[in-house]
């Protein structure tokens, strides 16, 4: 059985649409993220999960069940980190985790919970004395205080410095070695690749694609790019002709060559021949960022139905 | 009910810890009734007027107290519950969010109760007060007053747009029923009018009925009726446009 299978979901608010068409599946044990840009309607699908919002339209299924009809049962085994939740300044860590350990039918043991996340020299701090990264990793054990099967965890590190995201990333990883299913709603794309196992991308309520980070990559077929300033003279022309390079341009004294994976081989081969010297060589990799780009840029320019492949199996 | 329980504990506890509020119940009327009652006290008072009864400042200390956290506290405390997403977040727990809200209601009666008990023994042994002489009668009035003000208090909690303005709303209303009640002017010297919206005003009715039961004789029933009144419309009202989120 799936953790989550969401089928066709439409919900609208008034007469803006927020989510128009979205299905997928998420299998037990993996991360899958839920990525897109702010407005895509990512918070209202994962809130129709949690059966904190009744669908208009379509099917979800949370381990089997309804969360809006079986909502006591769904509560008990799923954990949810809000976007932007906040406790009561002077309450204190142990006295939150202890308050919310006692809404569950399965209990974490508190300390363990503290000290795996990194929170055993706060349990007497007071909310708002917390660092920005404190609140973010106790946001995060009061969604696994009831030992969930499922932990839903939107925006989970939007204002943490790089190092506080790192920190979460691990985390992130951690929660899901111990067999919990995690989903993780995100507009970092450099996080959604780093962490998820599979991950559906929104945009404009309707999903767009459903795949691994590689596969979105490889799918896209977004190329890379060769970036170096020659020091000697360099015919542009010569570079075009070359096999696999598919552009060529010339921004002051630095050229970017574009091309598949092997086209930095190439461009290196052909500059070694030719006897030229170059300098500040760098390639870019093709990121999720331009897959996202690419992917709804596409589907938007040529109306084609979102491709939800995973579907159709 | 474990839930129950445990949420009203962490909210007494949240509660203790603002010095600011327990100042407002424990404090503030006892110490308005040293400043306001003493001097009365030493005036002889013979011509009958609202102020001139040895009961009025006592009674209008109670009201205080309970005016101050069902205007001022509980609708600032739930409209930053609901701001900070607390309710939102509860929702994706197996407890109902409006545990939270009885909770609190709780822990401000329990804190109600215990300052006007404060404020009671305060004025008994201090201004050498006698108990209240009609018993039955001076409960049945504090529970009225307090469900009546605690639902007006419930109510401006369902409909302040954000804390901010619950924090705005809560004064802005409680200062002219203050005056209503006659705080500053004797319902006796103001129009008629004016004087009989006090008489059923929340905060008039309740330090009237307590006034009377203090005194030894009967509340009016009128002035109990529109407390009650005002309670279940106030609650139902708060119920039915209370924001989640």
């Amino acid at each position: 059985m799936p953790a989550i299978e969401v089928e066709h979901l439409h919900k609208r608010y008034g007469d803006k649409v927020a989510v128009d068409d979205v299905s997928f599946t998420v299998e037990q044990g993996e991360i899958f993220g839920v990525l897109g840009p702010n407005g895509a309607g990512k918070t209202t699908t994962v809130e129709c999960v949690q059966g904190l919002r009744r669908a208009d339209r379509g099917v979800v299924r949370v381990l089997g069940l309804d969360p809006v009809r079986d909502r006591a049962e769904v509560r008990q085994r799923v954990g949810a980190q809000l976007q932007e939740s906040q406790l009561p300044d002077k309450l204190r860590v142990r006295e939150a985790l202890d308050l919310y350990r006692s809404f569950y039918r399965n209990r974490a043991d508190i300390d363990e919970l503290l000290t795996d996340l990194g929170l055993a020299g706060q349990r007497d701090t007071a909310f708002h004395k917390l660092s920005g990264g404190q609140k973010q990793r106790l946001s995060v054990a009061l969604a696994l205080v009831g030992r969930p099967e499922i932990a839903i965890l939107d925006e989970l590190t939007t204002g943490l410095d790089p190092q506080g995201r790192r920190d979460t990333w691990d985390l992130v990883e951690s929660i899901r070695d111990r067999g919990v299913t995690v989903v993780l709603v995100t507009h970092f794309m450099e996080e959604a690749e780093r962490l998820c196992d599979r991950l559906a991308i929104i945009d404009s309520g309707r999903v767009v694609a459903i795949d691994s980070p590689s596969g979105l990559l490889s799918r896209v077929g977004t190329e890379h790019r060769v970036h170096f300033r020659p020091l000697d003279p360099l015919d542009d022309a010569l570079l075009a002709a070359l096999p696999e390079v598919t552009d060529v341009r010339r921004v002051g004294d630095e050229v970017t060559v574009s091309g598949p994976e092997q086209v930095l081989q190439t461009v290196l081969s052909a500059l070694a021949e030719r006897k030229v010297r170059y300098a500040a060589l760098r390639v870019e990799q093709p990121t999720l960022d331009d897959a996202f780009v690419s992917l709804t840029g596409r589907a938007t320019r040529t109306a084609t139905p979102p491709t939800t492949d995973e579907r159709s199996s | 009910m474990n839930a129950l329980s445990k949420l009203v504990a962490v909210e007494a506890k949240l509660f203790l810890r603002e010095p600011v509020s327990l100042f407002f119940v424990f404090a503030l009327p006892l110490g308005l009734m040293l400043v306001f009652g003493l001097p009365q006290r030493g005036a002889t008072a013979d011509d009958g007027g609202q102020h001139t009864e040895l009961t009025f400042l006592p009674a209008l200390a109670l009201a205080l107290t309970i005016g101050m956290l069902a205007l001022f506290t509980l609708p600032m405390a739930l409209g930053i519950y609901r701001e900070r997403r607390v309710l939102r977040r509860l929702a994706t727990t197996p407890v109902h969010p409006a545990l939270l809200l009885i909770a609190q209601v709780v822990v401000n009666l329990a804190m109600g109760v215990a300052g006007a008990v404060v404020t009671a023994i305060g004025v008994r042994f201090l201004l050498d007060q006698p108990a209240p002489a009609n018993m039955p009668a001076f409960v049945l009035a504090f529970l009225l007053g307090v469900a009546c003000l605690f639902a007006v208090g419930l109510l401006i909690a369902a409909l302040a747009p954000s804390a901010r303005a619950a924090q705005s709303i809560g004064p802005a209303l409680f200062f002219p029923l203050l005056f209503l009640a006659g705080a500053w002017l004797p319902r006796d010297q103001m129009p008629t009018v004016l004087a009989r919206i006090g008489d059923y005003s929340p905060l008039g009715a309740t330090v009237d009925t307590l006034a009377a039961a203090w005194a030894g004789e009967s509340p009016a029933l009128p002035q109990l009726l529109a407390l009650a009144v005002t309670a279940v419309l106030g609650s139902v009202l708060a119920t039915r446009f209370f924001r989640w989120e």
